[in-house]
């Protein structure tokens, strides 16, 4: 609960104000450092391409209501069915859980004043703004990339593709990949270095191991992406041959680097989902994770066994048996750890006295999803019945259970655990309930008839299907199913907006939850924390003596890092206090530097090679003076 | 709060390089190329399998037509570069023991031996483009693709070690000894890749 | 029906939402076999389906305890015992998964693979190769002049090596009644075996995205008695039947003279375009476009009159041709059967 500062406090706490005050207006949003503000812009233009790939969805989901709705033309549905994929893998999700929850909240978990690179921070949210809208230019100019989220070639070759979707594809997601190499690098260095004193590795919360594990993750999946995208386009663009057969290419290279960075992709995916759960669940049971080291452990552990496993997109190939063989028992392998996982939620929550808020029921939606997604993806681990239901609904039907029921209502039940925190209102529990049911059902509804139909033969990707072969009505329930979803998802919108106009003011902690952000304001102050806090557990805030030892601190000045934008830095295992770091704050390099770097894409885009060059320089030099002003000079 | 130094406020060649001293763990910065080195190495690793990949794909490698390369002189080269890697060692021990002056002199020295060493691989590789192209065969295309990708990193290199003499012509500072520390393991990393880079490029002849 | 299938049915019913299911049959389905492949992986699904059934149920139910006594802490009997919390995460985390999972395995992917797998040379009665092209299906009888478009026939009761392979992009050969699917990859020969139980209809579509008309990229599989197949195959080995009429004379001449024989070859004829399907006996066959329209008068008509509205964005051009030299050409190809 917020207390009111003495006189000797409040002097530290305006202070620091001071210090670390943001900018006003425009100005100030566009040179932020600040990782709650970089959050915040994350948070929304995910939400926008959240919108847009929602509005795909249901785009495809109508014209499948019906055997030959006439809704979308072949070209469009297939433009549509690409971006939704792309947008919803690449814009959303991702940028959703790392750069919006993992931004906000990993330095306030840790009990730190910002991520370890601030300005690089920024970047990254701006590299992922210019990436998205460079690829919905592209669909907006009616040149729209059509050849699937994973853009098999030949299909997407020149010779058979000539338009430039595709190229607005690759360069498009070269360019949001650097913007995700940044931040997962910005992630570990800030978990390693800046962790409280006293938080050492194994009592860090378990939100931080999962990010820990993604950003190791995306730092060795991503650059395979990056070498299949830059052979494409060098295939496309200069008429080199790495992917075609007549001049010794293979098709199946593209196959087999796009899935080296596919399958660890999807883990990347839920690791964060896995990582909100975690922090919910002890917060609604009231009562510590079972077998916290296993868990923390399971979380490293899949983000690591997810390289081995690539080539099970791959069964129906024709590739090896004994290649297959292996792929498929390494596929198995993934399941260990997730079970673990799963199993220490399920008994955490049987074992403690469990409140049904909304956030819970989320996560109670999640593990029923993830279970299902689970069990297919184990059915998939069976090489035959892989090669029967690959590339039909029943694939569908699995990965939007893993991808949409267990990696997003685990965000969903963030944002209302999370709301108060941000905001210092309270949502509406009522109509939070409702909008979790809603949610729930149309899920359900949507993509469980898709297992039936993806086993009555249906395939993926297809405009339109014929009225004969009992597809109708499935098609049909699924598209209801999706327009239920589509209002469930609104009604949680409108719920937090109201809620944010006129939702009951909350103090600190709201909930009694586990992790330091609780003890911070509602919303925290710029400076985070006026005391850096001790850590003696992974549950800070339930260690009522340190955070008493806390407040007698800041009354005493002690430990308030008070002369400039300061943080401390510990040593990487037992945090043992090692120096005090001066941030650096407001800059105008990283939304400069994300400029430039998309006027490069655009002149590569265009064919302008030597312009490309020559706005390359450009970026040379604003990363120069980006490294002028040095953080004590801020 | 006993003996934690404010390392930013090391703005001085001597104070930078206590505040060195001090420091138990690596710093943010080194941690940071650190990573940047791994993520980097994934995609020089990526190609190089894929320049595998297309060879065991392959019934002739190189395809008939093309000759398969000289090895004496990139060889050579790539010890060259390798060597430099010793001047850049010498130049982070100097900055870390505030010693400017030696540091900003090794650093020149490196980068004058790496910008000779890429006049010469672009005078080379101009030279394999005029024999055969990598619009005809996959083999063109991985090979000057690897090799391009290579130059390219070593372009980076050259330009994070001018800026760097450009920064310590002002004098030494806790950011920039981390920033020499930095620069260094990246060097570290181009001239090893170049060793695995050469190695593969120069595979169908040893 | 014995015990097995009738616990399989009743599972069926009491999974299927809403009682609106048609069943599990339709032509393409997978849960409609009519090979011992087809079979062995229809089976392995339901057993996985039972197993997956239970492990669901259970977890759900755990969740709905759970829910019920919210109000305690702990086990029932065992109360607040930290090691059965890790105990029952290392059971059914660990230890059961481990057994239940190299189960699946050895039974599904050393067992039935084996079926599912390309057929061992010279473990087959015959090959068919089949050279998958946007949108459409290329299929050559080797060691025969036979060739013919969307429409395979093979013997019922015999192991067929179909070859599946393509010049464009990547396609899938899938007949799920009869086998798994099979990637046609350019510079790959992919091989599967098809070995129908008995004769009858089967339905396959391409299944790996292939462009613009991916959807209408079907085609039929008739398994036919022996003596039927032979009498078949014979026919489309023969070269086309001469028209007789004079309608069908000129209908010819439309068909030579106009971008027809361009793409198409129509043996017996100078026509020997390979862009599209081969015409020789078209009217032989009973559905046209890859599966997309029956094959009858109505149908060719629009098809070969107005392609773009029947399959917008595939390759054949609309034609500009008068009244009396569509009626000719329509006449001479339903003259060849």
């Amino acid at each position: 609960m917020a207390t009111v500062a003495t006189p000797a406090a409040q002097r530290h706490l305006d202070r620091l104000e001071r210090i670390w005050a943001e900018r006003e207006g425009l100005t100030g949003w566009l040179t932020t450092t600040d990782h709650k503000r970089i959050g915040l812009l994350y948070l929304f233009a995910s939400l926008a391409f959240f919108a847009a790939g929602g509005v795909e969805a249901l785009l495809i989901r109508t014209q499948l209501l019906v055997p030959n709705a006439g809704v979308l033309s072949p070209d469009a549905y297939n433009e549509v069915f690409t971006m939704h994929g792309v947008t919803m893998v690449f814009l959303f999700v991702i940028p959703i859980s790392i750069g919006a929850f993992g931004n906000y909240l990993v330095p306030l978990m840790i009990g730190a004043r910002d991520m370890a690179f601030p300005r690089m921070n920024a970047l990254s949210f701006w590299l992922f703004l210019g990436s998205g809208l460079f690829m919905y230019v592209g669909l907006f100019l009616g040149n729209g990339p059509d050849a699937g989220w994973f853009d098999y070639v030949p299909l997407a070759s020149k010779q058979f593709t000539p338009s430039s979707g595709i190229d607005f594809y690759a360069l498009g997601l070269i360019f949001n990949g650097v913007s995700t190499t940044a931040a997962s690098i910005n992630f570990i260095v800030t978990i390693f270095k800046l962790r409280a004193p006293g938080m050492s590795l194994n009592r860090m919360p378990l939100f931080c191991y999962a990010f820990l594990a993604v950003s190791f993750a995306l730092v060795f999946a991503l650059p395979p992406l990056t070498a299949a995208l830059s052979f494409l386009e060098l295939d496309r663009r200069l008429g080199f041959h790495f992917y075609d057969v007549a001049s010794g290419g293979d098709p199946l290279l593209w196959q087999h680097l796009f899935w080296i960075f596919g399958h660890p992709e999807v883990y990347i995916i839920i690791l964060p989902a896995f990582g909100i759960a975690t922090s919910i669940i002890p917060t609604f049971v009231r009562r510590k994770m079972v077998a916290f080291p296993l868990v923390a452990l399971a979380e490293i552990l899949v983000a690591f066994i997810g390289f081995g496993v690539w080539a099970h997109h791959m069964f129906a190939v024709g590739l090896a048996t004994i290649t297959t063989i292996y792929f498929a028992a390494a596929s198995l392998i993934i399941v260990i750890p997730s079970g673990i996982q799963l199993f220490a939620w399920i008994t955490t929550i049987f074992t403690g006295t469990p409140r049904f808020k909304t956030p819970l029921l989320f996560i109670l939606g999640f593990i029923v999803f993830f279970i299902m997604g689970g069990l297919t993806g184990i059915m998939f681990a069976a090489i035959p019945f892989d090669q029967q239901t690959t590339d039909t609904y029943f694939v569908v039907a699995h990965f939007h259970f893993v991808i949409f029921g267990a990696a997003v209502f685990p965000i969903l039940g963030g944002f209302y655990y999370w709301f108060p925190k941000v905001t210092g209102r309270m949502y509406h529990e009522g109509v939070g309930k409702l909008s979790f049911w809603l949610t729930f059902a149309g899920t359900a509804v949507t993509f469980f008839p898709m297992h039936i139909v993806g086993l009555l033969g249906m395939p993926r990707r297809q405009y339109t299907y014929p009225p004969d072969l009992g597809w109708s009505f499935l098609n049909f329930l699924e598209s209801i199913g999706s327009y239920v979803l589509g209002a469930g998802l609104v009604l949680i919108v409108a719920n937090l907006a109201v809620s944010l106009l006129r939702g009951e003011r909350v103090g600190n902690d709201p909930w009694g939850g586990d992790t330091l952000e609780w003890s911070a304001t509602s919303p925290p102050p710029a400076y985070n924390y006026p005391v850096i806090p001790r850590v003696t557990s992974p549950y800070a805030m339930w260690d009522r003596d340190d955070r008493q030892a806390d407040a007698r601190r800041l009354e005493r000045g002690e430990l308030t890092l008070e002369r400039g934008h300061e943080t401390p830095a510990s040593t990487v295992l037992d945090a043992e206090w090692d120096e005090i770091l001066e941030m650096p704050s407001h800059s105008w390099m990283p939304v400069l530097l994300a400029a430039a770097l998309a006027a490069v894409f655009t002149m590569l885009l265009l064919g302008h090679w030597v312009t490309a060059g020559a706005f390359s320089a450009v970026a040379a030099l604003v990363l120069f003076g980006w490294h002028m002003q040095e953080p004590q000079e801020a | 709060m006993n003996g934690v130094t404010r390392s930013s406020e090391a703005t001085s060649a001597i104070a930078a390089a206590y505040a060195e001293r001090r420091r138990r763990a690596m710093p943010s910065g080194v941690w940071g190329v650190a990573l940047l080195v791994a993520t980097e190495a994934a995609l020089f690793g990526t190609v190089l399998a894929s320049y595998y990949y297309l060879r065991f794909d392959a019934a002739r490698w190189p395809p008939a037509g093309i000759e398969p390369p000289d090895v004496a002189l990139p060889l050579a080269l790539t010890g060259a570069l390798v060597l430099t890697s010793v001047p850049v060692l010498l130049a982070t021990v100097a900055a870390r023991r505030a010693r400017v002056g030696s540091a900003w002199g090794l650093l020149l020295l490196a980068l004058l031996a790496q910008a000779g060493y890429l006049a010469v691989q672009i005078l080379l590789f101009k030279r394999d483009l005029g024999v055969f192209s990598p619009r005809d065969t996959a083999y063109g295309s991985i090979y000057f693709t690897l090799l391009g990708l290579h130059h390219l990193h070593v372009v980076v290199g050259l330009l994070l070690e001018l800026g760097l003499l450009v920064k310590l012509l002002g004098g030494l500072t806790n950011y920039r000894v981390i920033g020499v520390r930095a620069v260094a393991i990246y060097w570290y990393f181009v001239n090893f890749m170049a060793v695995l880079v050469v190695l593969t490029q120069l595979s169908p002849s040893l | 029906m014995s015990a097995q299938s009738r616990a399989r049915s009743l599972l069926v019913a009491g999974l299927v939402l809403g009682g609106g299911l048609v069943g599990c049959g339709g032509d393409q389905s997978a849960l409609d076999p009519e090979s011992g492949q087809s079979r062995a992986i229809a089976d392995l699904w339901w057993w996985m389906l039972i197993a997956a059934t239970i492990v669901f149920l259970g977890a759900v139910g755990l969740l709905l305890l759970a829910w019920v006594r919210r109000g305690s802490e702990g086990f029932p009997f065992f109360g607040k015992s930290e090691r059965v919390s890790v105990g029952l995460v290392l059971t059914f985390g660990i230890f059961i998964p481990i057994v239940s999972l190299i189960a699946l395995f050895v039974v599904a992917n050393l067992s039935v693979a084996e079926g599912t797998d390309a057929p061992e040379k010279g473990s087959t009665s015959m090959t068919v190769e089949v050279v998958a092209r946007q949108w459409f299906w290329e299929v050559h009888y080797p060691g025969t002049g036979a060739v013919t478009a969307n429409e395979i026939h093979i013997p019922a009761r015999t192991r067929v090596n179909l070859v599946a392979k393509t010049d464009d992009v990547i396609h899938s050969f899938w007949v799920p009644r009869l086998n798994r699917k099979i990637d046609m990859i350019p510079g790959r020969t992919n091989r599967i075996l098809l070995d129908a139980d008995r004769p009858g209809r089967y339905r396959g579509q391409c299944a790996e995205f292939c462009g613009l008309q991916h959807a209408h990229m079907g085609f039929v599989v008739f398994a036919d008695p022996p003596g039927r197949f032979r009498a078949w195959l014979a026919g489309q080995e023969r070269d086309r039947r001469a028209p007789t009429t004079p309608e069908r004379k000129r209908g010819e001449r439309v068909f030579l003279d106009e971008a027809c024989s361009g793409c198409h070859t129509i043996r017996g004829t100078s026509a020997a375009g390979r862009v599209g399907p081969d015409l020789t006996h078209v009217a032989s066959r009973t559905t046209l476009a890859g599966n997309t329209i029956p094959n009858d008068g109505r149908y060719l008509r629009q098809w070969v009159l107005d392609p773009q509205h029947v399959k917008p964005g595939n390759k054949m051009p609309a034609l500009d041709l008068s009244k009396a030299e569509a009626r000719d050409l329509l006449d001479y190809l339903e003259s060849l059967r």
